[in-house]
């Protein structure tokens, strides 16, 4: 009894440690204000503001002629097709390397105290934990849009550059969302698995991944919420879809039409919100 | 069976769970195991289903020492083991049959165990398990949508398509209430019995142990405190074994004045008869 409230006082924090924690994220907050300039007279009081609200002004009405409109429904759907296809690749790049992510399925956890590993064996295993750390985060680091000019490089101009890019970005990005999904699942019934002989891969499929499918199927709708609208932008570097309609008609001032097309991201961005919300509902 | 030779077990904080352990079970056996909360019993357990090394000495399993084993070497032996858990450690996502036929998991190759994610293999054999453990038609229900006790007798079916030599079960009736533990232990004992299967089984609650058990083994900081068959555990034998557990030394005296809290299922137990 004495000895539980001796833990309990030891684990009461201490009052400077808080004190000094809220100063240093004061003091961290001040300098990046300082740091990054922040200017609001500049933005809400002066010209630029004034000339913005002219442009705005000037993209009215928008054009509704049937030749645009087919431009805009065309990019649309190709918009739409880039996001699709560029994150069922991110799930099909994201999901193998989410496996070597994971400690737990690696090298360390309930899965890996029966036997003592050989010489050699778990610093192999260790290892290939961080190759795939390693390739996830260099996916991960590189922006879309920087995927996207390499790959308008490598393969031509058109939507499949940005499936690529998509893909790669999105890929590393869900590898990790996923290996942290893996790693947190129960071990309970693992171990139970394990307990039948069953092999890793056994384990892999009727204990793990039973219990990751949900969050991963939520991880990857919200990932294809985020890629329609980086699919709309990867067009100003000639990867496709209204993006690159978008550049063409800012570059030859065809401010009606840019309308058009603004309007046409806005519904299909808005269009796989809606889809993602009923396949979340209906999936997870 | 078993032969277990001073088996020791520290784990990585420095906790010594096992101390010097020796133990032989032989084939066909009903052993249970009692002793305090942190005794070291589930810990035993685990050592004894080879999901667990432990830190020192020897574990024979049928005449092989089994420290010397690879991976798929362990795997064989692990199909010949079968284990029960207090609760949780089915998928709840997945379907009763998929829990069931998990049991294959040991035998099975890559590619049927996917295949039969898809179209479950041996259905039938599914089937006639849930129905020895008395709810076949609960074959298709999502594990999640069962209470405890149904999910308790999801993980028997799981054992009996395992079809192993022995059933270890790990305080299995801890998380149901008593008088679906004793329809639990009995069910066990009666499995094991007529498959002639070994059956060892940690148990919290000491009445159950002596009432069913023809051999009690007490466990207590990481030691076997005594061995012997359940008409020569008496209460000073109890009283030592959970000395400084508050909690499961009540379990003695509501056991001393006569009241069972099991019922009338179970037999009034030598020793304690007024």
């Amino acid at each position: 009894m004495g000895g539980l409230r001796a833990r309990a006082a030891a684990a009461r924090p201490g009052r400077t440690a808080p004190l000094l924690a809220g100063a240093g994220l004061a003091a961290l907050l001040a300098w990046s204000w300082h740091g990054t300039a922040v200017d609001l007279p500049g933005l809400f009081g002066g010209e630029g503001m004034r000339q913005v609200a002219t442009y705005v002004a000037g993209l009215f009405p928008p054009d509704l002629s049937a030749r645009t409109w087919r431009d805009a429904a065309a990019g649309a759907v190709e918009t739409f097709a880039i996001s699709l296809i560029g994150s069922l690749l991110a799930v099909g790049l994201g999901l193998p390397l989410s496996l070597l992510a994971t400690r737990t399925l690696l090298y360390r956890g309930i899965l890996f105290e029966g036997r003592r590993p050989g010489p050699g064996a778990r610093t192999a295993r260790v290892a290939l934990y961080a190759a795939g750390k390693a390739l996830l985060n260099l996916l991960r680091t590189i922006p879309e849009i920087v995927w996207a000019l390499i790959f308008v490089f490598m393969v031509g101009l058109g939507p499949f550059p940005g499936v690529l890019a998509l893909g790669f970005h999105t890929g590393g990005v869900l590898g990790k969302l996923f290996g942290e999904v893996l790693e947190d699942v129960d071990p309970a019934p693992l171990e139970a698995l394990q307990a039948t002989g069953a092999s890793r891969f056994g384990i892999l499929v009727y204990g793990v991944l039973p219990q990751a499918l949900p969050q991963f199927v939520s991880y990857a709708l919200y990932r294809w919420e985020v890629n329609i609208r980086a699919a709309a932008m990867l067009g100003f570097v000639g990867a496709g879809g209204l993006g690159q309609r978008i550049h063409i008609a800012i570059s030859l001032f065809q401010e009606h039409q840019l309308l058009t097309l603004i309007l046409a991201i806005y519904a299909i961005v808005t269009l796989v919100d809606a889809l993602s919300a009923y396949l979340r509902a209906r999936l997870v | 069976m078993y032969e277990l030779a001073g088996i020791r077990k520290v784990f990585a904080d420095g906790s010594v769970a096992l101390e010097d352990l020796s133990l032989r079970v032989g084939p066909g056996e009903h052993v249970a195991f009692i002793g305090p909360s942190g005794a070291g019993k589930t810990t035993l357990f685990r050592i004894l289903n080879l999901t667990l090394r432990p830190t020192a000495g020897t574990l024979i399993f049928e005449g092989q020492d089994v420290a010397g084993l690879s991976d798929a070497g362990l795997r064989r032996v692990r199909t010949r083991i079968g284990t029960i858990y207090q609760q949780q450690n089915l998928v709840g996502r997945l379907r009763v049959v998929h829990n069931v036929l998990a049991g294959h998991l040991g035998r099975w190759s890559t590619a049927t165990a996917l295949a039969s994610l898809v179209r479950p293999r041996d259905v039938a054999g599914a089937g006639r398990a849930l129905e020895q453990v008395g709810m076949p038609e609960k074959l298709w229900a999502r594990t999640d949508e069962l209470s405890g006790g149904q999910q308790q007798r999801v993980a028997i079916a799981r054992v009996l398509v395992q079809d192993p030599d022995v059933i270890l079960a790990d305080e299995p009736v801890s998380a149901v209430d008593p008088s679906l533990a004793v329809s639990i232990v009995t069910l066990l004992r009666d499995l094991s019995h007529e498959s002639r299967k070994t059956l060892l089984m940690n148990l919290h609650s000491v009445d159950l142990a002596l009432g069913y058990f023809p051999r009690i083994v007490g466990v207590r900081d990481g030691r076997v405190r005594f061995d012997l068959s359940p008409d020569r555990v008496g209460p000073e034998l109890l009283a030592e074994l959970y000395a400084g557990h508050r909690d499961e030394e009540r379990q003695l005296e509501r056991l001393r004045d006569g009241q069972n809290p099991l019922g009338a299922a179970c037999r009034p137990l030598p020793g304690f008869r007024k």
